[in-house]
């Protein structure tokens, strides 16, 4: 303490400043140097998409057969090259029918998680019923149960309804999943309930208290569940591996797996071509993410 | 009924199909004979289950509390910075990327010819002092775990740093406030202020971490394929295996044992979500 009274005031100030700031910088570059490593694998799609055969091959020589010396990178090629793209999106017909595929698929999940998902998880909102907490927690450990644990169960029941091999089968029990209705409640739930309670005394049926008031209100809920359902389904694989024997039924993020790494070139730019719409959707919906995984975790 | 059309969905395609292969795991595949537990017996003392369960346990032993500590520091270094939202989106990222390409880079990284081999290699002769670097194979070795394991972090860590960051902005401000104006420091503010509020965050991204490394089998079939390195062998391969092969009677028993455990996990959580 006696030390410190020699010092001038100001010259603590400063230094207490600095110290708080430097905290700061301290944690911003750990956590920007995070961000960096988490972002920095992806860096490596667009310059190989757009790199020559030759290149590719030679740089990735060593991968690809003989063995010695290591497989060097170039973010950006020497000889770039729109040729994989061309090959893809001209010469390749089979690639639409896969993307439309995906594409398909995911906007029938998509709209049948809406359709039946917004009802029910709105009845867990708004309604107490007899048995509502046993279900819901039914639902709740259905949501968490990893994919493969159901594998035997949904096999058995879309043999016995003949839709194996059949894009049904991979739609169908995604759209009655049961996560998108866990989150849509959670938004429901954000509702505060006098509002739920005067639109009843005013009289108003209970189909027009959920348009009116609990989709307008739960929006940021149901966004959430579209954007996570999406980057979801978007990237199936698992279960069209299962239940999908035909190539031609496949989704694409099926498909690019099984393009060899000898050309890299032209995987990179399918690579592209899967993860535009999926950064698309996750640019536009990033707050109802983040809403969303926040939901998982908030005691409601 | 709001809750009709949604719940006979769940009935048909989860719930009956479910507890008929419960009933099936008592059943002999073919001849649908009774057979009591001898299923759960052949799966018991299978060789690749015993290989697959320890697997699992390690990996999650190893997974788990790296995941929880790594995305706990970050979300108490990005709690008051400036830049939060733009880094939490960063770390978010991953999310957006299918498994599939990111497992085309991962291929291109670390081959036993890859690009890090070579820039370790590189580094180790630059530098007389370190010893000399032997490229590692690391899908072919124990190393494959390691793989897994920071492949598992890269996915997870923006997702779970997010629940953190739910739960250190539920914590009242005016605690911490008035613990400062006490002169508590930093270590103290942490020990009796943060972590004691945090505790339920502790509980619900520890369980969801446990769920996340089942989840993550899409991204280490994707790697590694259907008969992967024996570290990195896990119980969905062995699910999926059968499954290939037909085996129905195994496979039922094993889907209700793990179903088990993982409802029991299920259920801790579940307290805490509703």
């Amino acid at each position: 303490m006696r030390s410190r009274a020699t010092v001038p005031a100001w010259v603590v100030r400063l230094y207490g400043r600095w110290r708080k700031k430097r905290t700061a910088w301290f944690a911003t570059g750990i956590c920007v140097a995070v961000a960096v490593l988490i972002c920095a694998p992806l860096l490596m799609i667009p310059g190989g998409s757009l790199m020559d055969g030759a290149e590719m091959r030679q740089i990735l020589s060593p991968i690809l057969g003989d063995g010695r010396g290591f497989a060097a990178w170039h973010l950006i090629p020497v000889y770039p090259t729109i040729g994989h793209f061309y090959r893809l999106l001209i010469e390749s017909p089979a690639f639409y029918q896969l993307f439309w595929n995906t594409v398909g698929m995911t906007a029938a999940i998509l709209l049948g998680q809406l359709v039946v998902g917004l009802p029910s998880a709105w009845a867990f909102a708004a309604f107490r019923f007899r048995g509502r907490d046993f279900l819901f927690g039914l639902y709740v450990v259905l949501m968490l149960l990893p994919f493969q644990v159901m594998l035997l169960p949904q096999y058995i029941v879309l043999q016995k309804l003949h839709l194996y091999n059949h894009p049904a089968a991979v739609i169908l029990p995604a759209v009655f999943s049961t996560f998108p209705v866990f989150i849509m409640y959670r938004g429901f739930t954000q509702i505060d309930a006098e509002i739920l309670e005067a639109a009843r005394l005013d009289g108003a049926g209970e189909l027009q208290i959920f348009f009116r008031i609990g989709l307008p209100l739960g929006r940021m809920g149901i966004q959430a569940a579209m954007v996570l359902s999406f980057l979801e389904y978007w990237n199936l694989v698992e279960q069209p591996m299962a239940f999908l024997e035909e190539q031609a039924t496949w989704p694409l993020s099926l498909y690019l797996p099984q393009i060899t790494i000898s050309q890299a070139g032209f995987a990179f730019a399918v690579a592209v071509m899967v993860l535009i719409p999926a950064l698309f959707v996750f640019a536009l919906g990033q707050d109802a993410l983040e809403e969303g995984i926040a939901y998982i975790g908030v005691k409601g | 009924m709001f809750l009709l059309p949604g719940f006979s969905g769940v009935m048909v395609f989860y719930l009956l199909p479910f507890l008929e292969v419960v009933r099936r795991s008592f059943l002999k595949s073919g001849n649908s004979a009774f057979v009591g537990i001898e299923n759960y017996r052949t799966v018991w003392g299978n060789g690749a289950f015993v290989l697959a369960v320890r697997n699992t346990f390690l990996y999650m032993a190893v997974g788990v509390p790296l995941l929880m500590g790594i995305s706990l520091i970050l979300s108490l270094l990005l709690r008051n910075l400036l830049l939060r939202r733009r880094l939490v989106s960063a770390m978010l990222l991953p999310m957006a990327v299918p498994a599939a390409v990111m497992v085309l880079t991962l291929q291109i990284l670390i081959d036993r010819q890859g690009v890090i081999n070579g820039v370790l290699t590189k580094v180790s002769e630059q530098m007389a002092a370190l010893p000399a670097f032997a490229a590692i194979d690391y899908l072919n070795t124990e190393w494959a775990l390691v793989v897994v394991v920071c492949s598992f972090l890269w996915k997870n860590t923006g997702y779970m740093v997010i629940l953190w960051l739910a739960g250190l902005a539920a914590l009242p401000k005016e605690v911490e406030e008035a613990a400062q104006v006490d002169g508590a420091n930093r270590w103290q503010n942490w020990h009796y202020i943060i972590r004691p509020g945090l505790s339920g965050s502790f509980f619900t991204v520890g369980m969801l971490s446990v769920l996340q490394i089942f989840k993550s089998y899409r991204e280490v079939w994707m790697v590694a394929g259907s008969y992967p390195q024996e570290h990195i062998y896990f119980l969905q391969h062995l699910l999926q295996n059968w499954y290939l092969k037909l085996e129905f009677d195994r496979m039922a028993a094993l889907t209700v044992i793990m179903s088990l455990v993982l409802l029991i996990v299920c259920l801790l959580l579940q307290k805490r979500l509703e």
